[in-house]
Formats: structure tokens, C-alpha cells, sequence
């Protein structure tokens, strides 16, 4: 097999096209799949109800909130069950807390995802114009969100990639890999990462084969 | 197609009617009536009681009756008026004081008038006694409501009832029909004599031998009709033949009547004839009074109960009499009982009429004993304190909230469905036959002609009530009443003439003219007068209800006949009137009204579009487009895709579909679930669903629109892949995307209301709402653990988790039976628990806790609970063509096939789906939805009007797509293009009620029956799964005998019996001895235990209470 050669095809903030040459199929798959189910990002995942007096239900709410694409900084933070802290409220390195106030006082407003304050200025949402919920004169909703890493296979909305496609390319073995990131963080790195995750896993099956053919 | 553009436009003519009319306005013009006409009438018609005291008997006389608002009166006997929410949250009935005048007459003078409460009558939501009907958009949703709520039901006890339209035969018709049995023909005319509130069959009878006899309800036998022409005053018999008809061959068919008549020559004989059959081994004076009294009483009742009407029922049974020659003759056919202008459908309006004319009755005799109890003892207010409302108020608040109306007649009122918004629209105008589902009446449930445009082709249940229950169609309206006097007037302006004075040549020649039922004359040229009477209908001059049609005899000797109809009930539908193959509806108009500028009544007045019976409908050619009016077409439909009802006409393009697929998913619609009601915060069912992020559909109907479906959806537009999948989607199962799932795709939440009220005991004890504790002396005590979420008050607090078995609502009671106080007894007297609980197979949180009090002053409390549901394996789902499948697998998005934009479907469906069931629909909704998606403005898919799918390839042709709707796809698990391209768009996807999570069940161990110690039946009851006979004969086949016997013994009601071996009879337990005994064989009884199933045991108990011995012969098993 030729050493694996790559060609960018087009890269923008939110997308990156590659061409790979010389890599198998179920290699170059593995890595699209990586991209949606295994590359950590940050997600609202927790959140303390302090008020909720709009029409939305607290579930609703909390899962709305869920949806909101944060920005991640893959160095500072760590998965949750990876981390050494050991608290099962987490730390500084595995959770952020953002704090939704909001009050409909004089006329009725939406709370949008900017209305979260984060106590990491890295971390806040991707777009700040995400309708919450409506509320009427008089309702309000307080709360404390608690936003860790998560990966996209526990569930949708750690799933850094909105978009990862493999496609046949020009000729025998040559495949493109397209990615479109939420924002959370550049489509380049998704890709990275998910390389870096892959062989992560792989180093742990040797290990694990290793240990076993030593018995 | 040159038609859509012109189609499209006309649309806003049947918008304007729906929208301004409402969905319920059958409903409530039909209540409107009554309250306005009806209510008044029946009073009339009783008048008056007498009350017979021995000194001075008086009468009690009824005047003018007139309702109050809607009100309650309060345990304090305060009144306050109501608005139907309230009504709603504290289970009250939402009615009206029904109050009436009377005025003592004694020796012919008028004394003390009083205005009486006579009792309270239930009102119809939005009409025009109710609140709503007065108020704006604002005003409702200020005062709770729904603005959108179509109204046209009642609120009993909290609870909304339908009176579902009753489809009957036209009433004062004359139906003719012939029944063979064998080779025995009879002859029959039938007619439903009606007046408000009570009807009266009267049938003629042609027998083999050539005799015509009459029945009529009262009489118990059949009556020669000769008789009855005598009684009523004709005296000759050239008279008679006359009345039937002059022709000389339909005289000829008289003979043997007046042959059969000969033993009562006159009028008295005749009524002594009739009087023997009545009143039998009275005297003679009172039986021709009785004979007299039922012809004018129990005899076609709708020509009038004066003596002076006789004529005209003699006229009547003559006209009776010569249909049924005509049909004898072979001059006519049969009539057609199914054809719909022979049907009217009765509403609220007349049901209510029935039962008010039989509870005012009851009123009457009540008070009139009353009355007469008291003497002539005459306090103030005698009539006042005579008059129990409860005969009113009970008869009809229970006949609504029961649906029994008397006489067989059940399930007139049903439970308004609120599942989603088109179900409640739906079931608004859905229309019941009375006819027995029991018996096949093959006709009655087939799609009749004349159903185009008033009844749906679709929209019909399967199984036993297919065809019997209809829905109205888009374009159908119900005739209101018109006053028949002017109609009248105009009649005689045009030329008609009188059955009092008819000249002869005009009763042989003439064309005869009934209006309403009521044979009123002659014309000499019936279709002129039927083209004059529609030229006045369109100068605005008749009122458009009115309707005329005129029969022209196809056999040359034969009669044509006229008929004008101006009752209510009948199903009418607007057509555009077409004058020399031009339309008369133009663009402009058209414009005009879609701006608001002019209303759908402005155009009828004008002549431009009528409101056609079935009946006129057949005098007239109806076009179906433009292009195809000729100079022979009168009318051109206004919009073809209108002949379909609410729930069908949401599918698009369902002109492809195979019928019957439409008409399943008219049945779906109504169970998925969506925005049903924007009250539901406060909406107190007890059952409810909410779907959380409800789209309206990317391929609309013009419906879509006019039903409000964008402000009250019930799905979710979902991508859908036709591809086979791992065989997860087997069987119509559908395998879904998991992150879809987790992005909230069809996530929804079901509300289930928990109720408890304080109610008081004789002795003055009530329940009291407190957390049962365990030191008091609490019989039923559940455990500490189940009253943990109660709080002081005793009831739950908002917000709680609970899972099956918490109490809600903590409530104790004071004991059943009160026995006397022992003062030994250390423990006092006990309470019972009768806390509510959550249901044992439900969780959720508490949603909101409502605190009320009753009509009867107790307190009362309304807990809902709420639980999230997201799709799972086995949940239903269903697209807009009947395609309907349960969850078969959810699959991780990165396994999911992807296309190569980088789209993951939501929905793959298994491609057997669609040959057997021929769905086109479906897949042109999925090319239009996917275009429709692409270009960012939403698809129309109205039937037989919709944007084809050919624009709508072209579309995707542009965005560089396949235009047939096909992709290329990846498999998700190894990046490999699929060796086939792959069907996919976006299809509207509801979530029906059926969710696993209702209906998972599962048992090892648990309750058994009390009688017969099997285990028990049904989820509810935690019961067993049946080992049935079928189940039996494998185990059999198999040999497995061990597993038989595990089965049906050993699982399921295994029991020793004790069994004397001398006499075989079960042996008992004699305590004093401390040992089993056999009372026939005393000392010799050998007793031995036997294993039996308990249901054995207890077939040997019964055959005993029969008198039969069952004996058991025992050996010992080898």
C-alpha cells in the first residue's frame, strides 16, 4: 500500500473537504464515524431549576438548553469519567457553569442562548441568537447550567460534527471526507481529533492484546 | 392543468364559507332553532293543564318561555353566571334557566301570572346562549379559551358531549317501495309523519289479493283504506276514487278496496269500524270519539291536529294511494331509500326537541298532582312550589351525559375527542345511522352518488360500522328552516292551484306540488314553475335553503310531481350556476372575496352560486371544470377536492392513493397526537397528549389552512429513506435515527388527571383531604413510603416525581357502615383510606394540582400528572397514506446510511411497503416535501389541484437533484455507496397514541380471580398471559404433557379437594371432630386428597345446586 497522502479540497471555519489517497475504506470510515460519535465536546448536560415560571416545562427547558452548541477547548478540559478530580460535581477542568437569568418585565422577550453567562469566557454558545423560550410580562426562568465534554455516541447534542461524509473520489482507493462542524470547534480539528481518538483506541486494543497473549 | 389555476381560485369561496360559518355550524344552528322556535313550540302545543279540584277547578295556562344566561347556583344559593371553562374545571353542567309564564285561569278570568323556573336546559357551547358566541378573538382568549374552538357541544358535569348528527329518513315523505318475499310481492308506501318533537309512521299496504290497507301507530290493525277515507269525510265513492286519482287504471286497481269497505257504507260506520279497533268494548259514543282523535292526533300528525285538516290527509292517503298504483303500474320505480335527498340528518336541536317534549310532559303531569293534592288550598305561589325542576334538568343533563335518550335509543352523545385539533373537528361533523350494526344492510353502507360533496368517500371507521358512520364533506352545509308561508304565497302568484278546487282535466294532466311534505296542488307545467321558483330563489326573493325539484313522469301515463323542501337537516352543497355554458362566479368576485370585500352570502343572494339539495341535484348537469360547461350544464363545481370531509382532506395528493389507504389514515389522523387545544394548561381530561415540537407539513392541503393545522399541528415532517435495513423494518416496522430522537423528533408528553372530591355522609361526616397517618386508626393503611410527596394539606406538591402506586391525593373516609360504639373497644371508631394513587404501571411529575369546589359545596381537588415520552422500540407511527409502523430499531446516527450532501434520514421504511398498497400519494408527498424543503417555501398538495409532482421534479432538477426523488447513499457502518440508488424525501410523520409504554405487560407470579382462583386478565389487574386453546393443541400435538399439565394446573388453579371414595362426593371439614367427614357414609367414609383445578371443583358445586350428584370415582395412580 502507498503512504497515505492527503489533499485539502476546500476548508472554511465551519467545514473542511479532504482528499485521502492510500487509506482503507474502513479506515477513513472509522474516522468520519469518530467525528460524529467520539470526539469530545461540550454540551450543557446539568441544570439547577432556581425558577421556571415560563410555558416550557422544565424538561423541555433542560433539553433545549442541551441543544445550544458550545464552544470547546479540547486542552482545558477533560472528559468527566477521565477526570482525576474524583467529585461527582465535577472541577475546573471537566465542568463550566453558565448562569441563565432572565425576566420578562415590561413587554415580552425571548431568552436566546446569549443570554447565558458563562464562568468560562471560552465556553459560550456558538451563536448567541438561539431562541430559548418566549416569555410572557411577568414570567422568568433562573437557572444554573452545568455544561461538561461529552461524546456524541451518549447522545445528539455532544456531536461536535453537524455533517461527516465519506465519498467515492476520483479514482481507484481515493475517498473524500467532508466535515461541517456545529461550531464548537474547526472542522480541521473535528478531524484531528478524530484521528487522534482512533489511534487512542487502537493503542488500548494493543495494549489489551498484549496483556492478554502474556497470560 | 388548465383547470389548477381556476381551482385554486375558487377555493376562497368555500373558505369564506367554512371560516364564517364554522366547522360546528350544523350544530348550532340546529340548537338555535330550537331555543329560539322549538322550545316555544312543544309549550304551545301543550297550552295549558287542567287541574280538577272538587270545588273549583282552574287551569294552569303556559305563555311565553324564555332563558336566562348560563348559571349555576351555588350550595349557599347564590347564583353566579358561568363561562364554559369553569364549567370545565369544576365538573359543573354548563346551562340555562328555562323560564316560563303561566297564569292561573279560574271561571274564565285571568289571575296571578307568574314567571316560573321550570328548570335549566344545557347549553350548547358558542351558540347563541352561550357567552362565547358574543365575545372577539381577545375577549376568548382573555376569558381562557380557545379562539379557534369550533364549539357545537355540550358541558355535563364537567365533561364535553357531542350529540353526533343522526342521519333519518326525510320525514312527510312518501316513499314508495316493493318487498318480495318469494313470489309474494307487497307493495308498499311509507311515510314519517313528524311535527316537532314527535313522529308517526304511517305505511300503506298493497297486498297480492289487491287489497290497500293503512297502518298507523296507534291502531293495532291494519285499516282498509276505503275505511279511513270515510271516516275522514268523503262520502262518495267516486269521491274516493278521485282522491287517489281520476285516471281510469289506477281507479280499475281500487275495486277490490272498495269491495273489502262494504261492511262501513258511511262516515259513521266507518268511524265506529276504526273506533272498535281503538277503543275496543267501549261505548259506542266514546269509541267514535276515540276514532276521531286518533285520525286527527295519531294521524299523519304533520298536516295539523285540527278537525279541520282532515281534507287535506284525505288528500294525502289518496296521493299515498296513487304512488303506489304508479309503482304497481310498473309507471314508477321504487324509491331509493339511500338516495341522500331522501335523507335529513338530525342535530342537537331535534334530539333535545324529543326529550324536552316528554320531560315538559312529565312537568306538567307532576304539577298538575301536585295541584290537585294541595286542593284548593291556594297560598301565594301554588304553581311555584308545584314545579320540580329536577324533571327537566335531570332528564336532559342525564340524557347527555349518558347518551340514552328512551326507547333503545343509546349512544346518541359521545365524548368530544380532543387527541388533536382535526379529531375534535372531525368528530363535530360526524353523522350516525340508526340503522343496526348488527345486520348487514349491504345499501345502506355503500358510497351512494348523491354523497359526492356532502358526505366523505373517505372518511368512514372499518369493521361494524363501516358506512354507517359518515362525516359531512368539506363542502356540505345543513339546510336551516324556512318559514313556509311566502313560499307558499309565491306558489299560488305562479300559477299553482289548490287541492280544494282542482279542475279535473288538471288532476288528470297536472303536475302535482308538495311542499314540505304536505300535498298542497296542482300545476299544469311543472318544470316551468320549478324554473320560476329558481329564478326568484336567485333574485335573492326565496330563501336559499329552499329547494325544488321537479320529477317528470318517464312513463307517458304517469304523474310529475313537484317538490319543494324548506325543512331543516337537509345535507346541501354550493354549486356555481352556469347560464349558456358560461359560469356565473367570475374572477373577480373571486378576488373580492379572498380580500374580504365580499362574503359567500353576498354571491348567493346575487343567483351566483346556490345551495343545492340531492334532491334538485338531480335536475341539474353539473360540470366539473370550465373547460368541460357546455349549453346542457346548469351548474360547475365549485371545488372538486371539497367532497372530502376534515380528516381526509389533510392527505396530500390523494387522488394516487388506493381509496382505501385514505380511508385508513382518516382514521389515523385522529389518533396522532399534536397540538390538540392551546387551553391545555388548565385543561382538565383525563387523558391528554402533547406533542412537543409539533411542524406543520412542508406539503400542505389547501386544508392545512383552513382548518388552522399551522396553529394546531399534529406531526412532524421527518426525512425518509425507502431502503431495507438489517431487517429491523420487517413488517412495516420503521427504524429511526437515534440522534434524531435525541434532538427531539416526535417527543411528546401524556398527561393523565387524578381527581378526588370531599363528600358528605348522612350523619354529617365528609371525607377529609389530610396525609393518613399511621398512629390513628386508618383501615387501609398503605405504608408510610406511598404518602411521603403529600404535603400538609394532604395533597401532592407540583413538580414531584411519582412513580406507580404514590398517593396523589391523600383523602380519608368515614367508615361504610356505622356500628354502635363499643366502649370496650380501645381503638375508637376507624377512617378509611381512600387515598388516590397513581396508576401501578405510570410515572411522571406532577404537572399541576387544581383546587375547586363542587356544585355540592365539597372540596375538591384535580391532580395532573405529566410524562415525557420519546420514540422507542415499538411506539406507532404513521405517514399521511395509511402506511402505518411500529419502531423497529433505533440505530446510532453514525451507522445510519448518509447521502452525499451528508444527510441522515430520520425514518428508513421497507421499500414492500408500497406495491401491495399502491401509496403513490406518498411518494409524490416525498418528491414534493423534499422540493419543497430545497426551495424553502412549502408544497401544495390538495387533491385533484396540488402542484404535480412533474413541477415538483423539476424543482429538484434545478437544486441538482434527481427529479424522481432518487439518491445516492452511503452505508454508514463501512462507507460504501449502496449498488442501488435509494428513494428519499421528506414525508409528514405522526406519532400515533399507541405507545408501547401503555402497553408493556409482563407477569411471573400475581392476583388471581376470587371465583375461580385463575389468574386474572389484563394489564390493569397485573393479569396472566391466556394459554389458549390453540396454544393447548401445540403442546398436545408436541406430546408435551408435563408442560400441559405445568400450564393449565399446576400455573394456573391447582387445588386439593377432599373426596369421599364411598360415595364420591366432596367430603368437608368438620371442625368439632378436627377431621374431613362425608355426611352420607358418616363412619365408613374413606376420604382421600385429590388435585384438581379449582374450576373443576367448582363445575362438581354447581352441578350439585342442580340437583345432580357428580361422583368421583378414585383409584390410586399406578
Amino acid at each position: 500500500m502507498t503512504a497515505p497522502k492527503v489533499k485539502v479540497l476546500q476548508e472554511s471555519d465551519d467545514e473542511i473537504s479532504l482528499q485521502l489517497e492510500g487509506v482503507d475504506r474502513s479506515y477513513a470510515n472509522a474516522v468520519r464515524r469518530f467525528c460524529i460519535s467520539e470526539v469530545p465536546s461540550m454540551a450543557i448536560d446539568d441544570i439547577v431549576i432556581l425558577e421556571n415560571s415560563s410555558v416550557l416545562y422544565d424538561e423541555i427547558l433542560a433539553h433545549r438548553l442541551g441543544m445550544v452548541p458550545l464552544r470547546t477547548d479540547l486542552e482545558r478540559y477533560v472528559l468527566p469519567e477521565r477526570c482525576d478530580c474524583g467529585n461527582p460535581l465535577g472541577c475546573q477542568k471537566c465542568r463550566v457553569l453558565l448562569v441563565l437569568d432572565a425576566t420578562a418585565k415590561e413587554r415580552p422577550r425571548t431568552v436566546v442562548s446569549g443570554d447565558l453567562v458563562s464562568e468560562d469566557r471560552e465556553v459560550c454558545p456558538v451563536n448567541p441568537n438561539i431562541p430559548i423560550v418566549k416569555l410572557a410580562v411577568g414570567q422568568s426562568v433562573k437557572l444554573e447550567a452545568y455544561a461538561r465534554l461529552g461524546r456524541g455516541k451518549e447522545h445528539a447534542k455532544w456531536q461536535p460534527a453537524t455533517a461527516s461524509i465519506l465519498t467515492e473520489g476520483k479514482g481507484e482507493g481515493v475517498f473524500v471526507l467532508k466535515v461541517e462542524t456545529s461550531g464548537t470547534m474547526p472542522a480541521k480539528e473535528i478531524v484531528a481529533r478524530s484521528i487522534e481518538k482512533l489511534e487512542e483506541k487502537l493503542k488500548e486494543l494493543q495494549k489489551e492484546v498484549e496483556e492478554k497473549a502474556a497470560q | 392543468m388548465a383547470t389548477t389555476t381556476r381551482q385554486l381560485d375558487s377555493w376562497a369561496v368555500l373558505r369564506d364559507i367554512l371560516q364564517r360559518e364554522g366547522v360546528a355550524r350544523q350544530h348550532l344552528n340546529s340548537y338555535n332553532e330550537f331555543i329560539a322556535k322549538g322550545l316555544q313550540s312543544i309549550i304551545d302545543e301543550i297550552g295549558e293543564t287542567e287541574i280538577e279540584t272538587v270545588s273549583t277547578p282552574y287551569k294552569v295556562k303556559f305563555g311565553r318561555v324564555e332563558l336566562g344566561r348560563p348559571r349555576i347556583v351555588e350550595i349557599d344559593g347564590s347564583v353566579s353566571n358561568i363561562f364554559p371553562m369553569e364549567a370545565r374545571l369544576r365538573n359543573l353542567s354548563y346551562s340555562s334557566p328555562i323560564y316560563l309564564d303561566m297564569t292561573i285561569e279560574e271561571e274564565g278570568m285571568s289571575r296571578e301570572a307568574t314567571r316560573q323556573h321550570i328548570g335549566d336546559l344545557p347549553v350548547m357551547v358558542k351558540s347563541d346562549l352561550c357567552q362565547l358566541s358574543k365575545m372577539s378573538k381577545e375577549q376568548l382568549v382573555m376569558s381562557g379559551e380557545d379562539p379557534n374552538d369550533a364549539g357545537g357541544y355540550f358541558i355535563i358535569n364537567g365533561s364535553e358531549r357531542v350529540i353526533v348528527g343522526l342521519e333519518d329518513l326525510s320525514p312527510n315523505k312518501i316513499l314508495v317501495d316493493l318487498e318480495k318475499v318469494g313470489a309474494v310481492a307487497t307493495y308498499k308506501a311509507r311515510v314519517y309523519s313528524s311535527v316537532v318533537g314527535y313522529r308517526s309512521k304511517m305505511e300503506v299496504t298493497l297486498k297480492q289479493d289487491g287489497s290497500i290497507n293503512v297502518k298507523v301507530p296507534s291502531c293495532p290493525i291494519d285499516i282498509p283504506f276505503v275505511i279511513i277515507m270515510r271516516a275522514l269525510g268523503f262520502k262518495s265513492d267516486k269521491e274516493i276514487a278521485n282522491a287517489v286519482s281520476p285516471k281510469p287504471e289506477i281507479q280499475d286497481l281500487l275495486e277490490v278496496s272498495f269491495d273489502k269497505a262494504n261492511e262501513a257504507p258511511t262516515e259513521k260506520d266507518a268511524l265506529v269500524y276504526i273506533g272498535n279497533r281503538v277503543a275496543h268494548g267501549m261505548l259506542e259514543e266514546y269509541r267514535i270519539k276515540r276514532a276521531l282523535s286518533m285520525l286527527d292526533w295519531g294521524f299523519l300528525p304533520h298536516l295539523g291536529k285540527a278537525d279541520d285538516r282532515r281534507y287535506d290527509k284525505a288528500m294525502f292517503l289518496g296521493e299515498a294511494v296513487c304512488k303506489l298504483l304508479e309503482l304497481r303500474l310498473g309507471w314508477i320505480e321504487a324509491d331509493d331509500k339511500d338516495h341522500y335527498g331522501n335523507k335529513v340528518i338530525k342535530f342537537a336541536g331535534q334530539m333535545l326537541a324529543d326529550l324536552f317534549r316528554t320531560s315538559f310532559r312529565n312537568l306538567v303531569r307532576d304539577m298538575k298532582y301536585q295541584l290537585e293534592r294541595a286542593g284548593q288550598k291556594r297560598g301565594g305561589n301554588v304553581v311555584g312550589a308545584a314545579i320540580r325542576t329536577g324533571i327537566i334538568t335531570d332528564k336532559l343533563n342525564n340524557a347527555i351525559a349518558t347518551g340514552n335518550w328512551g326507547r333503545g335509543k343509546v349512544g346518541v352523545t359521545q365524548l368530544l375527542d380532543r387527541t388533536n385539533y382535526l379529531s375534535t373537528l372531525s368528530h363535530l361533523r360526524r353523522i350516525q345511522s340508526p340503522l343496526s350494526r348488527s345486520q348487514p344492510n349491504f345499501e345502506a353502507r355503500d358510497l351512494h352518488a348523491t354523497h359526492f360533496g356532502r358526505v366523505c368517500p373517505s372518511e368512514t371507521p372499518e369493521g361494524v360500522n363501516c358506512g354507517l358512520v359518515k362525516n359531512l364533506a368539506l363542502s356540505a352545509t345543513i339546510s336551516v328552516s324556512v318559514p313556509p308561508a311566502e313560499v307558499e304565497e309565491r306558489l299560488w302568484e305562479l300559477g299553482a292551484k289548490s287541492i280544494r278546487d282542482i279542475p279535473e282535466k288538471l288532476a288528470l294532466e297536472g303536475c302535482k306540488i308538495f311542499m314540505d311534505g304536505r300535498f298542497i296542488g296542482y300545476v299544469d307545467d311543472g318544470e316551468r314553475l320549478a324554473k320560476a321558483f329558481r329564478k326568484l330563489r336567485r333574485e335573492g326573493q326565496i330563501h336559499p335553503s329552499a329547494s325544488v325539484m321537479f320529477y317528470e313522469a318517464t312513463n307517458k301515463k304517469g304523474y310529475s310531481r313537484l317538490y319543494i323542501s324548506l325543512s331543516a337537516g337537509r345535507v346541501i352543497r354550493p354549486l356555481i350556476v352556469v347560464e349558456g355554458g358560461k359560469p356565473l362566479l367570475t374572477q373577480e368576485m373571486v378576488s373580492k372575496i379572498a380580500a374580504n370585500e365580499l362574503t359567500w352570502r353576498d354571491i348567493v343572494e346575487r343567483g351566483i352560486i346556490e345551495m343545492l339539495d340531492a334532491n334538485e341535484e338531480e335536475n341539474c348537469l353539473v360540470a366539473m371544470s370550465p373547460e368541460e360547461a357546455g349549453a346542457k350544464h346548469t351548474h360547475l363545481e365549485l371545488y372538486p377536492g371539497a367532497m372530502f370531509g376534515i380528516a381526509a382532506s389533510i392527505i396530500p395528493y390523494p387522488e394516487h392513493n388506493q381509496s382505501p389507504r385514505n380511508t385508513y389514515e382518516s382514521a389515523m389522523a385522529k389518533q396522532s397526537l399534536g397540538f390538540s387545544t392551546p387551553t391545555f394548561p388548565l385543561s382538565t381530561f383525563v387523558r391528554q397528549h402533547l406533542l412537543v415540537n409539533p411542524q406543520s407539513p412542508m406539503v400542505r392541503t389547501k386544508s392545512t389552512e383552513l382548518l388552522n393545522i399551522d396553529e394546531r399541528p399534529f406531526g412532524t415532517n421527518a426525512v425518509v429513506a425507502v431502503l431495507s435495513f438489517e431487517g429491523y423494518n420487517i413488517e412495516d416496522a420503521i427504524v429511526m435515527n437515534k440522534s434524531s430522537i435525541e434532538r427531539g423528533f416526535a417527543r411528546s408528553f401524556f398527561y393523565r388527571l387524578y381527581e378526588a372530591e370531599s363528600k358528605q355522609y348522612l350523619g354529617g361526616m365528609r371525607d377529609t383531604f389530610e396525609v393518613p397517618s399511621a398512629e390513628s386508626n386508618i383501615r387501609g393503611y398503605r405504608g408510610e413510603k406511598f404518602y411521603r410527596l403529600l404535603e400538609a394539606d394532604g395533597v401532592i406538591m407540583h413538580e414531584a416525581t411519582v412513580s406507580g402506586g404514590d398517593a396523589v391525593i391523600g383523602r380519608t373516609s368515614p367508615p361504610r357502615f356505622m356500628e354502635e360504639y363499643k366502649e370496650f373497644e380501645i381503638k375508637g371508631p376507624y377512617r378509611r383510606d381512600t387515598s388516590v394513587a397513581v396508576r401501578p404501571t405510570e410515572t411522571g411529575v406532577v404537572d399541576s394540582v387544581f383546587m375547586t369546589e363542587n356544585v355540592e359545596g365539597g372540596k375538591m381537588y384535580k391532580v395532573r400528572v405529566r410524562d415525557m415520552r420519546t420514540p422507542e422500540i415499538g411506539d406507532k407511527f404513521a405517514s399521511r397514506h395509511g402506511q402505518k409502523g411500529v419502531v423497529g430499531l433505533v440505530v446510532p446516527q453514525e451507522d445510519m446510511p448518509y447521502t452525499a450532501d451528508g444527510v441522515v434520514p430520520d425514518v428508513i421504511i421497507n421499500p414492500h411497503a408500497f406495491p401491495s398498497r399502491m401509496t403513490v400519494g406518498q411518494f409524490i408527498e416525498s418528491i414534493s416535501g423534499k422540493a419543497a424543503s430545497l426551495r424553502g417555501r412549502t408544497a401544495d398538495g390538495t387533491a385533484f389541484a396540488g402542484e404535480t409532482p412533474d413541477e415538483m421534479g423539476r424543482i429538484l432538477q434545478e437544486k441538482g437533484f434527481e427529479p424522481t426523488g432518487r439518491e445516492v447513499l452511503y452505508d454508514g457502518k463501512t462507507g460504501r455507496k449502496f449498488a442501488v440508488d435509494v428513494f428519499i424525501g421528506v414525508v409528514y410523520y405522526q406519532k400515533l397514541h399507541h405507545m408501547v409504554a401503555d402497553k408493556i405487560h409482563a407477569r411471573a407470579r400475581g392476583q388471581v380471580q376470587m371465583l375461580t382462583k385463575q389468574p386474572t386478565e389484563g394489564r390493569a389487574r397485573g393479569g396472566g398471559l391466556r394459554f389458549g386453546e390453540m396454544e393447548r393443541d401445540c403442546l398436545i400435538a408436541y406430546g408435551a404433557s408435563m408442560v400441559l399439565k405445568d400450564r393449565l394446573l399446576d400455573e394456573a388453579d391447582k387445588t386439593e379437594i377432599n373426596v369421599c371414595e364411598k360415595c364420591g362426593l366432596i367430603a368437608y371439614y368438620d371442625a368439632k371432630q378436627r377431621k374431613y367427614a362425608c355426611k352420607i357414609d358418616g363412619d365408613q367414609a374413606k376420604i382421600s386428597t385429590v388435585v384438581v383445578a379449582y374450576a373443576f371443583k367448582l363445575l362438581l358445586q354447581e352441578m350439585m345446586s342442580l340437583n345432580i350428584a357428580p361422583r368421583l370415582r378414585l383409584k390410586d395412580a399406578v
